[in-house]
């Protein structure tokens, strides 16, 4: 930086004394550097910058281990093997880049000293917001409903259709609550049930034997894996649209057709998947809710110029919720 | 950078050095927490409506190598590359422009590079630990480790639907 750069004051700070006036940098004592105090922006927005720069961080480290994994693991699974939707991603992250907008748009209407119309933009805001998260919620009921938890308790999924996987689906298949409902189906008489019912209860039986037989063999248990829980086929665009709705060819699954049954089932690399996509999608989604929080405190002010900080400070923080989400939209869905 | 520097000398964020400005304006202005004293000569609901429409395009595109007009459906890496571009550029889009970092002053620099160095580095320290971690494993663990042939073993699996008879036991 030249001198230039540090405009001299107009005398009425205390320098080291001697000379007389400063009319300019040519002065004998050389350029008179001026001490800044800090950096030249409001405390609230240098706060919020610094934070993100932390939150930066924080998501380089998720996202990266992420690609890591990913891209270390010996197979990963294809995003319609763990039931995600690319359109409702797609729709996702629409929805978020508009909500960048009308936030932006509520901060430009509090500058102008519009505050009605900050109002409204902020409310948008909110409700895209909620929109978000709701697509979200919808997303992870499909999830679960496959079987596919963050952890074992309740989840599901097997990494590989071996014979530690057999022996989790006759432990099912031998719990005493299991055993009454399957007593009870096996005794339905056949026009209490619907074709589809009656045959997947052929295959059940089947399903018994072949995990009870003493000479299993490891094919055997892809069979009933893929009796449990058929891997979805990989259709062109489009095909798999009604996917997450169980329509996608996988609902002739025994889970699908008896859904008391939750049988373990395989989704080769899903359980690392599964970590990976609800630590991320997980944290993402807090963000996205302490920005609701913060828009609906937002909300109980004014909205005009004075609060304009304010909003900007709450703008950088959603901006960056949004940006992160522009990254985990295609490494999550697309890749 | 410079056509768009605002031109209202009471932009809190313009350049610290703007001449005319006194050390008590800055002053002034490093205390007033609600900063903006008037319009910043930066914007425009124009400005921002077309930074949008732009975001659309690209996600549009984006997703485009998911659908079936995509020509590399058969190489993954190509849509990779270009989906990390595109989303590159939306990013840079959303920071420059819905962040006002492109209206900032100098000090945009010392909290954004530092930060982006360290998140690469971050990324980076990864690889060895965790991202190579299967390159070398214990015969064992192998054994037992997911692998693509579990993927056709599946497949070839439910080729041989409807399930024949209780295969030969």
């Amino acid at each position: 930086m030249s001198a230039s750069a540090f405009p001299v004051p107009n005398g009425h700070e205390a320098h080291s004394g001697g000379h007389d006036q400063h009319s300019g940098d040519h002065g004998h004592h050389g350029p008179v550097l001026q001490y800044q105090p800090g950096l030249p922006l409001t405390r609230g927005k240098l706060i919020m910058w610094l934070f993100l720069s932390t939150e930066i961080m924080f998501f380089a480290g998720l996202l990266g281990s992420y690609v890591v994994l990913r891209f270390g693991a010996p197979v990963w699974p294809k995003p319609h093997h763990v039931h995600l939707s690319e359109p409702i991603g797609a729709f996702n992250t629409f929805v978020l880049i508009c909500s960048s907008v009308t936030i932006v748009l509520a901060l430009e209407a509090a500058r102008a000293n519009r505050s009605g119309l900050a109002k409204i933009w902020m409310v948008l805001t909110l409700l895209l917001g909620m929109l978000f998260l709701g697509v979200k919620g919808y997303e992870y009921q499909a999830k679960f409903s496959h079987g596919i938890y963050p952890q074992m308790p309740h989840g599901l999924i097997h990494d590989k259709p071996d014979l530690y996987y057999g022996s989790a689906v006759r432990a099912r298949l031998g719990e005493p609550a299991i055993i009454d409902k399957l007593k009870e189906l096996d005794d339905a008489p056949a026009d209490t049930l619907t074709a589809e019912q009656a045959s997947a209860r052929t295959r059940l039986q089947q399903v018994r034997k072949m995990v009870a037989s003493p000479e299993q063999q490891a094919f055997d248990m892809a069979v009933v894996a893929d009796q449990v829980m058929p891997l979805p086929t990989d259709g062109p665009a489009g095909d798999h649209a009604g996917g997450e709705s169980g329509h996608g060819g996988h609902a002739s699954g025994l889970n699908d057709i008896f859904p008391w049954l939750r049988l373990p089932a395989v989704i080769p690399g899903g359980t690392m998947w599964a970590s990976t996509y609800f630590l991320l999608t997980g944290f993402h989604a807090v963000h996205v809710l302490v920005g609701l929080i913060v828009f609906s405190i937002l909300l109980l002010y004014k909205l005009g110029p004075k609060d304009a900080g304010k909003i900007e400070n709450a703008g950088l923080y959603w901006h960056f919720v949004d940006l992160v989400w522009i990254f985990l939209f295609p490494l999550l869905y697309l890749f | 950078m410079s056509d768009s520097s605002p031109t209202s000398d009471h932009a809190s964020h313009g350049p610290i050095t703007r001449e005319g400005e006194s050390a008590d304006d800055r002053a002034l202005h490093a205390h007033d927490d609600a900063g903006h004293g008037g319009h910043d000569g930066h914007g425009g609901i124009g400005k921002y409506l077309l930074v949008f429409l732009a975001l659309c395009v690209l996600t549009t595109m984006s997703f485009l190598t998911y659908s079936s007009v995509w020509p590399w459906r058969d190489q993954p890496h190509v849509g990779w590359a270009f989906m990390m571009a595109v989303s590159c550029t939306k990013a840079l889009l959303v920071v420059l422009f819905f962040m006002h970092v492109f209206w900032e002053a100098n000090w945009k620099y010392v909290l954004t590079i530092p930060a982006a160095m360290m998140a690469i580095f971050l990324a980076l320290m990864l690889v060895p630990d965790i991202g190579m971690r299967n390159r070398m494993v214990s015969q064992e663990r192998a054994l037992y480790m997911p692998r693509a042939s579990d993927v056709r073993l599946l497949e070839h699996a439910s080729e041989s639907k409807p399930l024949a008879e209780p295969a030969a036991h």
